[in-house]
């Protein structure tokens, strides 16, 4: 095959041509892990696609030839009405752009298909709501075509809406601001779909190897029992932490640190993966290694030198300065004791502390009395006048590039936002979240790096003692022969070792 | 038939206008709906009168909505919007811009945060080269925008303000007024979440 690409351990091409996902997929298959069956069309054809407007030749011969091999693999008929496989199709280039591209999941699921997976499953409510995830999600991504109710016509528009979608306004922007070449296109990873809809032995999470927070050696993430993976990124729904995992589905718990063990003892790095449970079976769907920052990066890079994964030259090198500024930033100091409202995304840096105002109107009564929290589901212009007066601002819904992070950006306010099944209730003055009630008025602290509320006034640490940065900085002295770094911050310790190690 | 856009009265124009920007001063007022400051305060005293917007009593001056100020501005910019036929047109253009919002939101975060090493760290900018390119897109971005505001217009005249506060935000920030990007009350992200709170409030879209 030209265009097409198999997932599966054989396969030898770069994520140049299988994009970061595509290739991650198939690590995960080389080190024995469960993938659900797939191919990835590759990042030629969508080149091929954007200069000639239509699909490459021979791609139509190549889709139909894999189709044919998926549902030899999996006994599974694409849109039959006996056994119908669905399909996931997943964009990704060779480098990461979050969000920008489309994706449809459930696809294949004609009227005559979703008959046919709810008579196989005996639950018409699954086969339902998979059916209509699959119309909305085609509708947003396939604009302006009405769904055909053919499933290898369904592929064939879905591929191409990925591809299209590589050179929309909004990912060509993205590109320009982060100095990404045009030309490289996206590939399409299109896989056997499991579904965290199945039953209440299902769901779907995202877990990191290490906690991101602190850098911890302890499983960390979220979980969603019974839905798809798609509504544990969108936020619409309140996720449960990773650990609840282990009581509720052993195996699956079991599974996923092992996978994960043997994705850091391959990648020498922390990571992070996406993945789906179906009745009981874990499938893992992404992996990222890496990612942590500030000191969670430094304890990290000391950790994986202590267990002999990587050398102490090479944790130097790992941990960039920006990191230790990073690591500057006041932080809630994270104990056990920490009373945890919820916790969402950080979106401005810092720590506030004040009373809970759930309207500007009281935001800006109350803050003539002492700091406030301005909690609202997001914020709209008329909020403007109270979010200049509180100390921070949390919101229940919106991401770190919405309008409400954008203001508290703008004005140094420290920022928590998409807050985890937060509720505001305004009538009732009241913040709901993880089956507890906060009046207005009581204290909290917020963290805009780490995401936390917290109820009353935890510690706040500036530049805690670490000690695994106490390490770091020896090894970097060690490299450097700059004796105990007297007169020199932490950044410029690390930076001179680096300097010297890159210059060896 | 080529239809003229229809034509806001003062006193609806200053209703709307703290409806879509919220507290604010008299100046503000009068800049954001594009009316003499004289005019402004006669349709606000007019306004306060009828008990549809209050000063605040806090002494910053600043001018808001009251409870019955919103609610007779939802029904009266409705009624507006069906008199003059524009559901349509300002419906269609709603959505062009919920296209756009997202990459407008990138553009402000890329405008206040850089990527570097996998650390998002405050973009300080002091490297003008990076600025100059978000700049850039910006104003890219602002000529796909100013389609979508000039349909508006077409529509109804008083969007056309939008068009001229997005263009002065923009023209400053590239004249080395950097705070118009992002920061001042005036700048390009504040005047645009306005027309953002001015479609939802026309077209009678509660925020979630």
């Amino acid at each position: 095959m030209t265009w097409i690409h198999p997932l599966s351990a054989e396969t030898e091409e770069t994520p140049g041509v299988l994009g970061g996902k595509g290739h991650g997929l198939v690590v995960l298959r080389r080190l024995g892990l469960p993938v659900p069956p797939g191919f990835v069309i590759g990042t030629g054809a969508c080149r091929a696609f954007l200069r000639d407007g239509r699909f490459p030749d021979g791609l139509d011969a190549e889709l139909t030839a894999a189709v044919s091999a998926l549902e030899a693999a999996t006994g599974r008929r694409f849109g039959g009405r006996e056994r119908p496989l669905a399909l996931a199709v997943r964009s990704g280039g060779s480098v990461s752009m979050p969000g920008m591209m489309n994706t449809i999941l459930n696809l294949g699921l004609t009227a005559e298909a979703a008959a046919g997976l709810a008579a196989e499953t005996g639950d018409a409510r699954f086969a339902l709501d998979s059916r209509l995830r699959f119309l909305s999600g085609f509708a947003s991504a396939v604009a302006g075509e009405p769904v055909p109710d053919d499933a290898m016509r369904q592929l064939e528009l879905a591929v191409g809406a990925v591809f299209s979608s590589w050179d929309t306004p909004r990912a060509t922007t993205y590109r320009e601001l982060h100095g990404i070449p045009h030309e490289l296109g996206t590939a399409v990873t299109v896989q056997a779909m499991v579904f965290g809809n199945r039953d209440d032995r299902s769901g779907a999470g995202v877990a990191f190897s290490r906690d991101p927070n602190t850098g911890e050696r302890v499983p960390f993430g979220d979980v969603l029992f019974g839905r798809q993976g798609e509504d544990v990124v969108s936020g619409g729904s309140a996720t449960r932490p990773l650990a609840e995992l282990a009581g509720r589905e052993p195996a699956v718990w079991a599974g996923l640190l092992e996978a994960m063990d043997r994705i850091e003892g391959h990648c020498r790095d922390a990571c992070q993966v996406e993945f789906t449970f179906e009745a009981g079976a874990l499938w893992l769907l992404q992996v990222r290694p890496g990612g942590l920052v500030g000191r969670a990066a430094v304890r990290v890079a000391v950790d994986l030198a202590d267990e002999d994964l990587i050398s102490r030259r090479e944790a130097l090198l790992r941990v960039s300065p920006r990191h230790l500024r990073h690591a500057s930033t006041p932080r809630i100091e994270i104990t056990g004791t920490l009373d945890v409202l919820t916790r969402g995304l950080g979106a401005c840096p810092g720590v506030a502390a004040g009373r809970v105002a759930t309207t500007a109107e009281r935001a800006a009564r109350m803050a003539a009395d002492g700091p406030v929290i301005l909690v609202r589901p997001q914020t709209s212009p008329l909020d403007m006048h109270g979010l200049a007066a509180a100390a921070g601002v949390v919101t229940a819904l919106g991401g770190p590039a919405s309008h409400a992070a954008v203001v508290a950006r703008a004005m140094g306010k420290p920022a928590v936002v998409g807050a985890a099944g937060l509720v505001v209730d305004v009538a009732a003055a009241t913040v709901r979240a993880g089956g507890r009630t906060v009046p207005e008025g009581t204290f909290l602290t917020i963290d805009g790096t780490g995401g936390e509320i917290v109820v009353g006034s935890p510690r706040v640490v500036t530049a805690p003692a670490d000690v695994h940065l106490h390490r770091l900085l020896e090894w970097a002295d060690e490299v450097t022969g700059g004796g105990d770094g007297a007169g020199h911050d932490d950044a410029e310790r690390l930076a001179a070792a680096r300097a010297v190690l890159l210059n060896a | 038939m080529v239809r003229s856009p229809h034509s806001t009265s003062d006193d609806l124009l200053v209703l709307h206008t703290l409806r879509s920007i919220g507290y604010a001063d008299l100046a503000r007022v009068s800049a954001a709906a594009g009316l003499t400051e004289s005019d402004t305060e006669s349709a606000l005293i007019d306004l306060a009168v009828a008990g549809l917007v209050r000063r605040d009593p806090g002494g910053f001056g600043a001018w808001g909505l009251t409870g019955a100020g919103r609610a007779a501005d939802a029904e009266r910019i409705r009624d507006e919007l069906d008199t003059a036929a524009a559901r349509p047109a300002v419906t269609r253009a709603y959505e062009e811009f919920l296209v756009l919002n997202p990459e407008m939101l990138d553009l402000c975060t890329a405008w206040q945060l850089r990527a570097g090493d996998g650390v998002m760290t405050p973009n300080d900018h002091t490297d003008p080269a990076y600025d100059s390119r978000v700049l850039e897109r910006l104003a890219d971005f602002h000529r796909r925008a100013d389609a979508v505001c000039a349909d508006l217009s077409a529509a109804l005249l008083r969007f056309r303000r939008y068009r001229v506060r997005l263009a002065d935000a923009l023209a400053r920030a590239r004249a080395g007024e950097t705070e118009y990007v992002t920061d001042d009350l005036d700048s390009y992200h504040i005047v645009w979440f306005q027309l953002h709170e001015d479609l939802l409030a026309t077209l009678g879209i509660p925020r979630h």
